[in-house]
């Protein structure tokens, strides 16, 4: 019904040519995200910042999230040619953000300077990992590793021990009941498959990952089902994923434990707002909003890590924020710990496609030859 | 009779034809545009020399043929039995079963196989059993594989069949049998060469359809991990954009499905064509009472069919409203708090979906009932064409609709400067493109129960084409039509394939939202809302059911 009186106000406006009356408002009324970050992260801040606008500047925000997985957002925005559909890109990999900037798909972030400040220029060593964009185009967000998931309950019947790095997920104890995502597919996968390759080099890299893949049960469509069918224990283990999608599955009751590897890939969950939006001082204001202590808050209490050292994950015991800092092994902010990370994003976004058709012609093509042969 | 030379059903004509091509070849031919050209535009067979040359594209496409053949083996032997004991056979609750067995094709995507996940997954309830009750260590796999895909389109589709069947067995003239009976033709003699020949072209549609059906579906292999299935790599390819190369290929792949299609529809073209419609009268058919075993038999059969046919309806009910159900028989914690959780975006959803699928009702009716009309009750130039056209639609997957509409309409419309798929409507026009053939077909076959002298009396005092079509004809088929357009309504509010490619945000109708809370993990929040699409379409089935009796069953051929 939205959709009928907006069409109908570009129609007036096209033909009367009249002002905006809202242009007096401080932010617009609406606001869209295109996003791969899961429905159970963003609604609770879209609701919290409704909240927020509701008591700062009196205006009632309808807001809404296109979910996307990161190359479907990225195709979309690239597809809509600076007349996009949302205001919002939220979450994905940095590189993919510096190329929208490129193109000129994105609008320069309008953010004060100590929020901006508050954030490391990158975190992590021997590679660092970019947290801001130089140019102002994109910012991080929330800090989330890239880890392992399993079942403590099938382990226990197969007989395994739990998973502590990524080669106990070779174990041949465990054939048949690894989940993960394809890396055509997925970008946390993508990018854990980087972080092997760049682990072990090209050639015991993808040795490992075909004796990954046949240990493999499923090759899930997204990497958001890869803890899911984890979780209702279809599968013992799963690989490359993000830990607040495992912690869902663990809010919802499930009994699902997560461990991040010492190598596993940290993402800032960049946002940007993209160049034409409808509703951009909605879109900033957002993105100010989930930098602050309030926004911060709500993303610890979901299983991620805040993005500056001003804040760590705390709450009443028996809190979310608790249950959060159990389930991801104690750690209450990545800051006060030695980052170690060997992933470098420049070599992985330079080899994208190349790791994607090595992928499918030396994993996915011989997928069953490769499970009778390990 | 002629095309009446009135200048209103001239631009009525033209309109129709306007349409068609805009909203059905124009977007089809830019498909092939795509598949025919590279990134810079220029004609190429790269992309084609590619998909014939990968091991993993050919293996799909055998897959998806093998698979389609397989569906349509297991519907037919089960879809036959179930149409051949109700039309035939007087057993106790006959009438009840006749209703139960449509209610699987009510199965929206994805709910299905997620309910047959839950029950007969590795960790489903039966394999938990087995495991706790009979020491299995691995469980079973019932679901992960071909087969799991195979099972889950056999139960959902075997309907399709019966319903076929059905309508063609009902129109047998029992005296061709009883001649055959008097000749000494006796059992399976007189099934084989009697029966069998006369309900073939209703048999054939409907394996047509199932076929199709299984060719074009690429949730259901995706949920249980199988991606070597052409539609399953079409999806894929197109939903990753990054990678423009693999995104071309999904769009060949595509094309390749539309293609297919066509091949289908002209090998079983002398079935399906409209114009085949033999008899439309049913006959009266003397139903044998069965023995007092047989009947057991037959209940038993039946029986055991429903309660496996209702294992997804059973699975996402328990998932609906189970708390972390995981590695147990059943749910150990019950709550309501998925549909609390999804009541927020429900209202919007189930306008969404009223909203656009009634659009697409009034858009079918509009353009279809007048199809119908010209194909039946007159010489018009192009009629063929039209009927073709029309089996064409009905063959084409949902996916390859939605994603020449995604390339087709992506540029700025005149006057406005806004793209098609950034209006809504596109969703109703895509939902009335993909249903058009049931309206035109159901439509026909009650026109061609008006006999023609009742028009002509009309013409004969002088009413214009258009006078008595709307005074004489309309009158008369408007419950055939009403029924056509109901069960247009009911697949719309079901589909998922072509439209998820198309919506944006505030457009969701239920199918969507189930889709994306499944994506964004909320399996138990995809179920509830399942169980409320599985609830909304199962009473319009029964409407339906009430209204037209078993005679839907025409509306497949």
């Amino acid at each position: 019904m939205i959709r009928i009186s907006k069409l109908l106000g570009v129609m007036l406006g096209a033909l009367l040519v009249a002002g905006n009356p809202a242009a007096a408002q401080p932010i617009e009324d609406e606001l869209v995200l295109v996003t791969p970050v899961a429905k159970t992260l963003t609604d609770p801040t879209l609701a919290e910042f409704a909240k927020f606008a509701r008591e700062k500047w009196n205006v009632t925000v309808k807001t809404a999230a296109l979910a996307a997985g990161t190359p479907v957002a990225y195709g979309r925005i690239v597809e809509w040619k600076g007349r996009p559909e949302a205001d919002i890109f939220w979450g994905g990999e940095s590189a993919l953000f510096d190329k929208l900037a490129e193109q000129k798909l994105l609008a320069r972030l309008d953010l004060p300077k100590s929020v901006v400040d508050a954030i490391p220029a990158s975190i992590g060593k021997p590679k660092p990992i970019p947290l801001k964009d130089p140019r102002g185009f994109w910012i991080g967000t929330v800090l989330e590793p890239y880890g392992l998931v399993y079942h403590p309950k099938v382990l226990a019947r197969l007989g395994v021990q739990p998973p502590r790095d990524w080669d106990d997920l070779l174990d041949p104890k465990l054939k048949g009941n690894v989940a993960q995502s394809a890396p055509t597919r997925s970008s946390s996968s993508h990018a854990t498959y980087e972080v092997i390759l760049q682990r072990d080099g090209d050639a015991k890299g993808w040795e490992w990952l075909r004796r990954l893949a046949a240990n493999t049960g499923i090759f899930a469509a997204r990497s958001r089902d890869v803890p899911s069918v984890v979780a209702r224990g279809e599968f013992a283990a799963g690989f490359a994923v993000p830990s607040y999608m495992a912690f869902e599955d663990r809010l919802a009751g499930f009994d699902i434990k997560f461990v991040a590897p010492k190598t596993a890939w940290i993402t800032p969950e960049p946002i940007a707002v993209l160049a034409g939006a409808k509703h951009p001082r909605a879109a900033q204001a957002f993105i100010e909003f989930l930098l602050s202590e309030r926004g911060q808050k709500v993303a610890m209490e979901r299983g991620v890590f805040p993005i500056t050292p001003k804040y760590r994950v705390q709450g009443a015991p028996g809190s979310r924020a608790e249950m959060a800092v159990e389930f991801t092994g104690g750690l209450r902010s990545y800051f006060d710990i030695e980052v170690n990370n060997i992933y470098d994003d420049g070599i992985a976004q330079k080899r994208y496609a190349e790791v994607n058709s090595q992928f499918r012609s030396a994993i996915e093509s011989v997928w069953e030859e490769l499970k009778k042969k390990y | 009779m002629r095309l009446p030379r009135v200048p209103a059903a001239g631009i009525g004509f033209a309109l129709i034809w306007a349409f068609l091509a805009v909203f059905v070849l124009f977007p089809l031919t830019r498909i092939f545009y795509d598949a025919f050209t590279d990134e810079a535009g220029l004609f190429t067979l790269v992309n084609f020399q590619e998909f014939f040359t990968d091991r993993f594209y050919l293996r799909s496409l055998l897959n998806s043929l093998a698979l389609g053949v397989a569906t349509v083996f297991t519907t037919s032997v089960i879809g036959f039995a179930v149409a051949f004991l109700l039309v035939r056979y007087e057993f106790p609750y006959r009438n009840l079963f006749t209703y139960l067995t449509m209610l699987p094709l009510i199965l929206p995507p994805l709910v299905g196989v997620l309910g047959f996940v839950f029950i007969l997954g590795r960790a489903g309830t039966v394999n938990v059993l087995l495991m706790d009750w009979f020491g299995l260590s691995q469980p079973v796999n019932f679901m992960y594989g071909m087969q799991g895909v195979l099972l889950v389109e056999t139960m959902h589709l075997f309907p399709m069949i019966t319903l076929s069947v059905l309508d063609a067995l009902a129109k047998v003239d029992p005296s061709l049998e009883e001649a055959a009976q008097g000749m000494g033709a006796k059992g399976w003699r007189r099934f084989r060469d009697i029966t069998l020949p006369l309900t073939t072209p209703g048999y054939v549609s409907g394996a047509l359809l199932v076929f199709i059906w299984t060719f074009a579906d690429f949730i259901t292999p995706l949920v249980v991990g199988v991606q070597d299935l052409l539609a399953a790599q079409a999806y894929l390819n197109i939903v990753q954009f990054v990678d423009r190369r693999i995104f071309r290929m999904g769009i060949v792949i595509s094309a390749l499905l539309v293609v297919f299609a066509i091949v289908f529809v002209l090998v079983a073209r002398q079935y399906v064509a409209i114009k085949d419609y033999s008899s439309l009268s049913y006959s009266r058919v003397e139903r044998r009472r069965l023995g007092p075993a047989a009947r057991r038999l037959a209940v038993g059969f039946l029986g055991l069919l429903m309660l496996f046919s209702f294992i997804p309806q059973a699975g996402v009910v328990l998932a609906a409203i189970g708390r972390g159900w995981a590695l147990t028989p059943f749910p150990v914690e019950y709550t309501l708090e998925f549909f609390e959780q999804v009541s927020i975006e429900t209202p919007k959803f189930i306008v969404n979906s009223f909203l656009f699928s009634g659009l697409a009702v009034v858009l079918c009716l509009v353009i279809g009932v007048p199809m119908a009309w010209i194909m039946g009750r007159t010489r018009a130039p192009g009629r063929g064409s039209m009927d073709a056209l029309t089996t064409l639609i009905l063959a084409i997957p949902g996916t390859a609709i939605g994603i020449a509409y995604i390339r087709a309409f992506n540029y700025p419309l005149p006057f406005i400067d806004i793209p098609l798929t950034s209006l809504w409507i596109i969703l109703p026009l895509v939902l009335a493109v993909r249903r058009l053939p049931y309206t035109v077909r159901g439509s026909y076959s009650s026109l061609l129960l008006v006999h023609r002298s009742m028009e002509e009396a009309a013409q004969n005092v002088g009413a214009t084409g258009l006078r008595t079509f709307r005074d004489i004809t309309v009158p008369l088929v408007w419950k055939g039509i009403l029924v056509g357009g109901l069960f247009s309504f009911i697949t719309s509010i079901q589909e998922a394939s072509a439209t998820i490619f198309l919506t944006l945000g505030g457009w969701e109708m239920i199918p969507f939202g189930i889709f994306t809370f499944y994506i964004a993990g909320s399996q138990s929040q995809a179920a509830a809302l399942g169980v409320i699409l599985i609830a909304v379409c199962a009473l319009s089935l029964f409407a339906v059911n009430r209204m037209a009796g078993t005679k839907v069953g025409g509306l497949f051929g």
